[in-house]
């Protein structure tokens, strides 16, 4: 990868990141609905107090003034302070963000791994029986609301036979060391990763089979063929290296996806991270908590596509020294 | 098999330019029959059929009465019977009824959304791909800026901002969905343009507005309308997940409405499964129709598209 | 006993709901050492034919009469365990020289390595490396180039690379498949040069697969011409096309076509520019010769019945009802 490259693509990671946070700006701040209007329409304050809050955000000042100190407050890392917790947006947020990495990066993991394996056998197979089942059950399940699988699995597992806990990330009042403690925290994941897992690699092995159907084609593959090599190293070693560049691209864009399915999971499951906290902050209106996650969600998305980008690089050798 | 042999030669504009219209009109007079042709195309459009009917013609026979609430605690989330096909709800009203009337507010959110989001990401496509040079640079950067950010989580910030009509939501997921559409309608019309027809037409002094009506639009109408149906399926989705949050219109009770006032009424832990199942079901059968429906046509046109046989 | 037998040999496609027979009960031979030649227009099923030697023809494709015997081993029906032992150690590949035919993400040598590992488990693997340069050296590639990937190569190169790894199992038959279509003259002659040579020294029989007449008459023994899945024609090449100052004795109307088609056989590069029409369409039946539609020569026995082989001289067949023994 050249250095030349990697300027550009720093550069267009900056450009984008500042573009990410003017946008936040102008959703929150500029569009008729800002949530000091919000909140005063929704007659949560008295005149005084709402004179208090404008004074507080700093709405007394241009537009342009405003949107300075917002940047001197971002690269600060200064998000606002919560109206519900009554505590910094940093705080808020610091608890929830592990608890997210935690159920979010679990489901990428499966998903990526199952994903894959189901593309290869249904690739492999193409337009067999097998292949056709994998195909139909993967759409049935893409065409799955995630809280609506969620709430199924909760009806399975813990209505009906009570086998895995529902809701939240640990058992309260339970007192342990800290490997019981890890086991619990596990017993609470399994069911909001394995929702989250069910819809993706649904997904994402439709689009690992479909790259590798194309690539399978490939004049390569028969050369591999003709070589006599065994149809697994065929497939692992020369049709699923080839199609690593695109499944790369395609996990980047799933990122996205698997954190609008967090917030429905976490929602359903009571996770407490940046999914619920987004959920309660729509419902108590607590507008820069809210701000803050969308943020943080949008930056994870971008670095995710930029960490995807320089991969590709070093994955492809024909954009390697291009 | 691509030998280099054959005859060679340049082809004349003439014969290209019956190739074009044939292919039109081929595209027209096929897809349908080829949808249908195909097990999946099939499946999903006896889905949507059903769908359709039910959503459409339920209401008319099984009225549902908003107002009319159970009065004792015997009519408040019983399971199904003869009187309540699918049961009642946590305030005694009935969810089959409330199944039908639901299905109509999910379809024409979905519908609208997606009507604006093709409209907008087919003619940023079209313009984009047309004009090529700096217009295109700066359309596909927006279209790329929109792309990366998380679709829902904006959706959901938008419809806290704005209010939750049944209006703000269809426009706020018309307005957040239309970037993919925009990409792929570009790469066709960038690859049309290239095509000796419409360089022909354009030597011989045709509008740019002519040229894409006449040439351009009719040979991408088939791909919008592959893209509508994926479309779809993605808009009645994100409007189930904003519903469902406590994002929809709390007037116009749609399946999500419904799924929303299942969860926080506690129906769940009373093992209400007919009022979460109902109007579930409904939500994956009218996805599933929409997506079976738009990879069948994917399937079709595609090949098409490119010119194989 | 010839090193490949092909005898009787179909192949069907299935098309949608239908059928296609690309390679219509044909039968030729290499013997060891030989070179022969098939040509014929984009097709006719010459590549479909390759193909099927190794049994590599694709997934809607398959051999629906005679046998193909290589080295006196029956391959029809064979396991596919026995086969990939089979292949690269007994018959290589060499694909068109346009096909991406090596692996864009992987270095040369380590494909090449691969071949050898494949079949040698056990190979030593500094032995194994050795045996990549040398064969590397052998096609005429550096050394240094060998971690290459193949698109820091050209044309010529990657099909020289190609050539390389094909030699990697000593195979006793080596197919090759348009070698220089989509190569630039001089890696043309350069290509052609190295397989002529390298079917002395290592010595290799050559199917040399083409749609180039020159090509073929610069390498090839023997010729068969195929036309719409059938075997029109077949002689030593000096018979068929001429070669020095003695004229072609082409008895076929479609390999004089293809001559003609040719001026000077050196310098011509696309075929069949004196020939108009196209070939039948092969999933229909067809009654009488298959290139009565495009032959100026046609009769009216020619629509009524299949012309039967004939033998024209000793080794030269014309499958024509206008061919004619030849005079000594």
């Amino acid at each position: 990868m050249s250095l030349r490259y990697l300027a550009k693509k720093l550069f267009t990671l900056a450009v984008t990141l500042y573009v990410t946070v003017s946008f936040n700006f102008l959703l929150f701040h500029v569009l008729p609905g800002n949530p000091v209007q919000l909140l005063a329409r929704s007659g949560h304050f008295d005149p005084a107090a709402r004179a208090q809050l404008v004074k507080l955000f700093g709405l007394d000042h241009p537009l342009i003034v405003q949107y300075f100190i917002y940047l001197k407050d971002m690269v600060h890392g200064n998000l606002g302070f919560s109206y519900v917790y009554r505590q910094p947006v940093t705080t808020v947020l610091g608890g929830a963000i592990g608890n997210t990495v935690l159920l979010v990066g679990t489901a990428t993991l499966v998903t990526i791994v199952v994903g894959i394996w189901l593309g290869v056998v249904a690739a492999s197979r193409a337009h067999s029986l097998s292949d056709a089942t994998i195909t139909v059950t993967s759409l049935g399940l893409w065409s799955m609301p995630d809280f609506f699988t969620g709430m199924i699995l909760i009806f399975i597992c813990g209505v009906w036979t009570h086998i895995l806990p529902i809701s939240g990330l640990v058992t309260p009042g339970l007192v342990t060391g800290t490997w019981g403690h890890l086991v619990d925290v596990a017993r609470h994941l399994i069911l909001p990763a394995l929702t989250l897992t069910l819809v993706n690699a649904a997904e994402f092995s439709l689009i690992s089979r479909n790259t590798l159907v194309d690539v399978m084609v490939e004049d390569y593959m028969l050369t591999a063929r003709a070589k006599g090599l065994s149809r697994r190293r065929i497939i692992w070693r020369h049709a699923l290296r080839n199609a690593t560049l695109p499944i790369v691209t395609a996990t980047a864009l799933y990122v996205g996806m698997i954190l609008g399915g967090a917030i429905q999971v976490e929602t359903v499951f009571s996770w407490p991270g940046m999914g619920l906290l987004i959920y309660n902050s729509v419902v108590q209106r607590d507008y820069p908590v809210l701000e803050a996650a969308f943020l943080i969600f949008a930056i994870a998305v971008i670095a995710t596509n930029f960490i995807s980008d320089l991969l590709y690089q070093v994955l492809d050798p024909r954009v390697r020294r291009a | 098999m691509s030998d280099a042999g054959g005859p060679t030669g340049a082809r004349l504009p003439d014969e290209e330019m019956t190739r074009d219209a044939e292919f039109t009109s081929r595209a027209r007079r096929g897809v349908l029959r080829s949808v249908w042709h195909d097990p999946m195309g099939r499946s999903g459009l006896i889905m949507l059929f059903i769908v359709l009917f039910v959503i459409m013609i339920g209401p008319l026979i099984f009225p549902f009465d908003s107002q009319s609430f159970g009065t004792s605690a015997a009519s408040i989330l019983q399971p199904p019977s003869r009187a309540h096909w699918m049961g009642t709800t946590e305030l005694g009203q009935d969810v089959f009824r409330q199944f039908l009337v639901g299905g109509r507010i999910s379809l024409y959110v979905g519908l609208s959304a997606t009507l604006i989001a093709i409209v907008l990401g087919a003619g940023l496509g079209l313009v984009s791909g047309y004009y090529a040079g700096w217009r295109d640079t700066m359309l596909m950067r927006v279209t790329d800026f929109f792309l990366v950010l998380p679709t829902l989580p904006l959706i959901i910030v938008l419809a806290a901002l704005f209010g939750q009509s049944i209006l703000v939501t269809s426009l706020v997921i018309g307005l957040t969905s239309w970037p993919q559409t925009a990409r792929i309608i570009r790469s066709q019309v960038l690859s049309l343009r290239e095509r000796p027809l419409i360089q022909r037409v354009r030597s011989l002094g045709a509008g740019d507005l002519r040229i894409m009506r006449k040439h351009i639009l009719p040979n991408v109408a088939p791909l919008i309308f592959a893209n509508l149906a994926l479309v779809l399926s993605g808009a009645v989705l994100a409007q189930a997940a904003l519903a469902f949050l406590g994002l929809g219109d709390p007037v116009q009770v749609s399946w999500g409405t419904t799924l929303h006032n299942a969860f926080n009424s506690g129906a769940m832990s009373e093992g209400a499964w007919w009022y979460v199942l109902t109007p579930g079901v409904g939500i994956v059968v009218m996805v599933l129709a929409f997506s079976l429906v738009g990879h069948s046509l994917d399937r079709v046109l595609n090949p098409m598209l490119r010119g194989e046989r | 006993m010839s090193l490949l037998d092909i005898e009787d040999v179909s192949v069907d496609y299935r098309i949608g709901s239908g059928s296609l027979r690309a390679v219509d009960h044909v039968s030729l031979r290499v013997e060891q050492g030989e070179a022969l030649g098939i040509v014929g227009e984009s097709g006719c099923g010459k590549t479909s034919l390759g193909l099927a030697v190794p049994m590599l023809l694709p997934a809607n494709a398959s051999i629906s009469s005679g046998s193909i015997s290589l080295g006196g081993r029956e391959l029809v029906g064979m396991s596919e365990r026995e086969l990939n032992q089979l292949r690269w150690t007994e018959v290589a590949f060499v694909f068109q020289g346009a096909m991406n035919a090596l692996n864009p993400v992987q270095r040369v040598d380590r494909q090449i390595l691969e071949a050898i590992t494949a079949h040698d488990s056990h190979a030593d693997r500094e032995v194994a490396g050795a045996r990549v340069l040398e064969l590397l050296e052998l096609v005429g590639i550096a050394a240094a180039r060998a971690k290459s990937y193949p698109h820091e190569f050209s044309g010529g190169m990657r099909q020289r690379a190609m050539i390389a790894m094909a030699l990697a199992c000593r195979p006793s038959l080596l197919i090759a498949d348009e070698p220089t279509t989509a190569l630039d003259v001089i890696s043309q002659a350069q290509i052609l040069a190295l397989l002529d040579s390298l079917r002395r020294s290592e010595g290799l029989s050559l199917m040399m697969i083409s749609h180039d007449l020159s090509a073929i008459k610069r390498v090839c023994d023997r010729i068969v011409v195929m036309y719409a899945g059938v075997v029109v024609e077949s002689g030593t090449t000096e018979e068929v096309l001429g070669r020095r100052g003695r004229p072609a004795a082409a008895q076929h109307p479609y390999t004089k076509a293809l001559i003609a088609a040719h001026p000077d056989l050196g310098g011509a590069r696309s075929l069949a520019q004196g020939l108009s029409g196209h070939p039948p369409d092969l999933s229909v039946p067809i009654t009488g010769c298959r290139f009565a539609d495009r032959c100026d020569s046609a009769m009216e026995i020619c629509r009524e019945q299949a012309p039967a082989s004939l033998s024209v001289s000793p080794g030269h067949v014309a499958a024509c009802h206008l061919a004619r023994r030849l005079v000594p």
